[in-house]
């Protein structure tokens, strides 16, 4: 794991220095709302409905067991005992009061935490893939790259009053975990004629006009990864909309100016500002890759244990993957177990995984854009005992990429932009597909749920996407089919007119119904078959059904 | 208001012309001209022998100056609200594309805490309420030159 | 502020600087729950707008808004009932 400098030291503890003072320039009056209200968000600090909500980044996902013992403390003192995963990989604070922010921050900094940049028109946390370094097929760690971004972007002078937010994410895999495709900045490591370097993505988003990312360069070596980057945010700076909030984002912009065009300004703003200071070179390349090495693993043939108890199996089955070191398990923590709200954890849980993770894991923790976490490599003549401790904790639940791990925004329970509640809809979800069997029999599916256009809960690339939406006062949900946010990204299709809360789950049914009604064999996925039969089988199935009942 | 070079204040030698109907007397070594009025100027073909100051608003267009720098002893880049953060990028191109070496000036709404990042960017001076000066250099002061970005 | 405002009757709510939370203008200030809070006519909203005004410049509230009332006299949009009544799930 990345271990802070001095430099790093002192960067963040100015930072809080700084931000004590401004909210104490606020609490006096010398700043309004409106001048402070961009300074806050700079340091993650929202306000609901109902309180502050300070947004704390875990860089890239990555979290020690000292760092979420930190999380757990927290909770316990500032908050009312809990914290909520985000689908950015940040952990969100619900209930933290204005005057005590600055204090919160200097306790994140004594574990080298922060939450700067995790909101306003800046360059957010740079997201990765949860498995990063774990598995064979990748081409090369992605967690190093995401921390040379993430210092270069750190109160860059230039970029911290862009025309919007801006997040960038990074992988080492073809295969997609981190939803590269619907980032402003997706960067893929690839390796060409044995070199390794990035293919570029740019002006991928939702919210209200969603997007997929489009490549802007097929191969962009390593040392000029800054500079080039540099070059995206200038002709972002210079141009991005500023008129019209909606219109704001990067992928606007892409868009109005056709890919070609927007990518030979680019090129063009590459030569021009190149700087030699940003070159990187292999030292300092390297120096940063030595911060994320393996822990010491043993190679074994040590395979998982055998059991005789059906609970044990379900989730080894579910929740472990194979480790790339042979006799390491990598194992996924659902934060979906049925009836809680999606990505939430109460200090006990974070304490005692803490815990866990020093004794099954290194000292390791991640967190997925999926809401659920990682304990990445685990001794597989530990699995059992371990997996006993979790379910203690009522961390075992056994559903990781089944429908109901779903990924769901916090919605109108906690949100002053939402337009219905979101988490109810994922708990009923839960409750009605409560049975691993069940769902093992349904497979691999992506259910997602934001509860207003801003689509932080990602329906635009569910499998099955839910918009919860204000109809005359009554919420409302629209349903779309055939999103994804993996390598075959896509933008789900709208179904047709929207539903009541009640009648909600019915409709999930029966999209499900037909699916079961169209698969060819037991392995073929929701989105598969989706993609062969098209949204008009769906349709009929549900409309037609729903006219005769109602 | 006050101009304030890093922690000292500094005298303001120019000043705004703001007759409607200028001609080529209203112009001194010390005008601060509008972006408009420079155009004017460029259309009427007037030339002076001597630099002038410009003042371009963060929402403006800064293209028609590009080309004659070389006529401005300072260009004003005003902030028609901090979240416009254009001038941060186009402060960077005169600098680093146009070489300009005169003055470069940050005016309008601004906030103390951009204070570090405008000097970064290539900003010597910004033009800020006399009552705020203090807290103007106390935020510089917080500054100890440790940054990410070269 | 209140000219997109329907119906005739609101409460004035607001969040506090400190600690965020919501609160409601009463006879005695700005309380809690909405229980005390004063009951506007829609012809005396702007009188309440400079009361809110002051109370933000004092840095007591922050994001004031009116909430419209129902013919029952009751809070009409789930997300003002929402803000006045806390979350509608177990967070445990
Ligand atoms: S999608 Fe909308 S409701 Fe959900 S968290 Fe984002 S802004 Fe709030």
């Amino acid at each position: 794991m990345y271990k802070y400098s001095n430099i790093d030291k002192k960067i963040i503890a100015d930072r809080t220095k700084q931000f004590q003072n401004q909210v104490e320039r606020r609490l006096n009056g010398k700043l309004t709302e409106e001048e402070f209200k961009p300074l806050r968000l700079m340091n993650g600090l929202y306000l609901q409905l109902h309180a502050y909500m300070l947004r704390v980044a875990i860089p890239y996902g990555e979290l020690s067991s000292t760092q979420l013992r930190k999380l757990a403390f927290i909770a316990d003192k500032f908050d009312r005992g809990y914290g909520h995963f985000t689908t950015r990989q940040n952990i969100q604070f619900n209930w933290p009061k204005l005057p005590e922010v600055p204090e919160i921050l200097d306790q994140l900094s004594e574990v080298e935490m922060h939450a700067i940049q995790t909101s306003g028109n800046c360059i957010r946390n740079i997201s990765s893939d949860h498995l990063a370094g774990l598995t064979a097929e990748e081409v090369e760690d992605p967690r190093p790259w995401c921390e040379i971004i993430r210092k270069w972007s750190t109160f860059h002078p230039e970029f911290s009053f862009l025309p919007r937010k801006f997040k960038i994410a990074v992988t080492g895999c073809l295969e997609d975990r981190t939803a590269l495709l619907v980032h402003d900045i997706g960067l893929r490591l690839i390796k060409k004629n044995n070199v390794i370097g990035f293919e570029v993505f740019v002006g991928g988003g939702q919210g209200r006009t969603p997007h997929i990312a489009k490549m802007i360069r097929s191969f962009l070596s390593k040392k000029d990864l800054l500079n080039y980057l540099e070059a995206i945010l200038t002709t972002y700076n210079q141009l991005g909309r500023r008129d019209n909030i909606y219109k704001a984002r990067i992928k606007i912009l892409v868009n109005e100016l056709g890919v070609q065009k927007f990518k030979s300004l680019v090129e063009k703003n590459f030569v021009k500002f190149s700087n030699e200071k940003l070159k990187l070179d292999k030292n300092t390349i390297n120096d940063i890759f030595n911060f994320f090495k393996l822990p010491k693993l043993k190679y074994s043939s040590n395979k998982l244990p055998i059991s005789k108890n059906k609970k044990f199996n379900e989730w080894k089955q579910q929740n472990t993957l194979p480790h790339k070191i042979s006799g390491y398990s990598i194992v996924l923590i659902s934060l979906k177990p049925p009836g809680k709200p999606p990505g939430d954890a109460d200090s006990r849980q974070m304490q005692e995984l803490a815990n866990i993770s020093d004794d099954f894991s290194f000292g390791e923790i991640r967190v997925t854009h999926e809401q659920n976490l990682v304990l990445p490599h685990v001794n597989n003549t530990q699995i059992y005992q371990l997996w006993q401790q979790l379910d203690i904790l009522k961390l075992a639940t056994p559903n990781i990429g089944l429908i109901s791990d779903t990924i769901c925004c916090p919605g109108m329970d906690y949100c002053a932009l939402a337009t219905a509640r979101s988490i109810p809809i994922s708990q009923k979800i839960g409750n009605n597909f409560k049975k691993y069997f069940d769902q093992k029999s349904i497979g691999d599916i992506k259910i997602k749920i934001s509860g207003c256009i801003n689509a932080c809960g990602h329906h635009h690339v569910g499998n099955i996407g839910i918009l919860g939406l204000d109809r005359n006062g009554e919420e409302f949900y629209q349903i779309t089919l055939g999103g994804s946010a993996k390598e075959d990204a896509a933008i789900g299709q709208i179904i047709g007119p929207s539903f009541s809360e009640k009648k909600l789950i019915s409709a999930i049914r029966r999209i499900i119904k037909t699916y079961r009604k169209n698969k060819k064999n037991a392995s073929e996925d929701f989105l598969s078959v989706f993609r062969r039969i098209g949204i008009e089988a769906f349709k009929k199935d549900l409309y037609d059904n729903t006219r005769k009942k109602n | 208001m006050i101009i304030l070079e890093r922690k000292t204040e500094k005298l303001n030698k120019y000043k705004r012309i703001t007759n409607e109907f200028f001609s080529a007397n209203d112009f001194l070594p010390t005008s601060l001209l509008s972006l408009y009025q420079w155009q004017e100027i460029k259309k009427q073909g007037i030339k002076k022998n001597f630099q002038l100051a410009i003042e371009i608003n963060s929402d403006e267009s800064s293209e028609s100056i590009k080309d004659s720098l070389k006529k401005f002893s300072m260009i004003q880049l005003n902030f028609k609200t901090f979240k416009d953060g254009r001038p941060f990028t186009l402060v960077k191109e005169l600098r680093i594309e146009h070489k300009f070496k005169g003055e470069i000036r940050a005016s309008g709404h601004i906030l103390p805490d951009q204070y570090v990042f405008l000097l970064r960017c290539g900003f010597d001076t910004v033009e800020i309420k006399k009552e705020d000066k203090e807290i103007w250099i106390e935020l510089l002061n917080l500054d100890n030159g440790l940054y990410y970005q070269p | 502020m209140t000219k997109k405002l329907k119906g005739d009757f609101f409460l004035l709510s607001a969040n506090e600087l400190q600690s965020g939370k919501v609160v409601f203008y009463t006879k005695k200030g700005w309380l809690p729950n909405s229980n005390k809070a004063i009951k506007i006519h829609r012809d005396d909203l702007s009188k309440y707008d400079d009361i809110f005004k002051k109370d933000e410049e004092k840095c007591i509230i922050i994001s004031a808004k009116f909430v419209e009332l129902d013919e029952s006299g009751k809070i009409k949009t789930l997300r003002d009932k929402i803000r006045d009544s806390g979350l509608t799930i177990k967070i445990k």
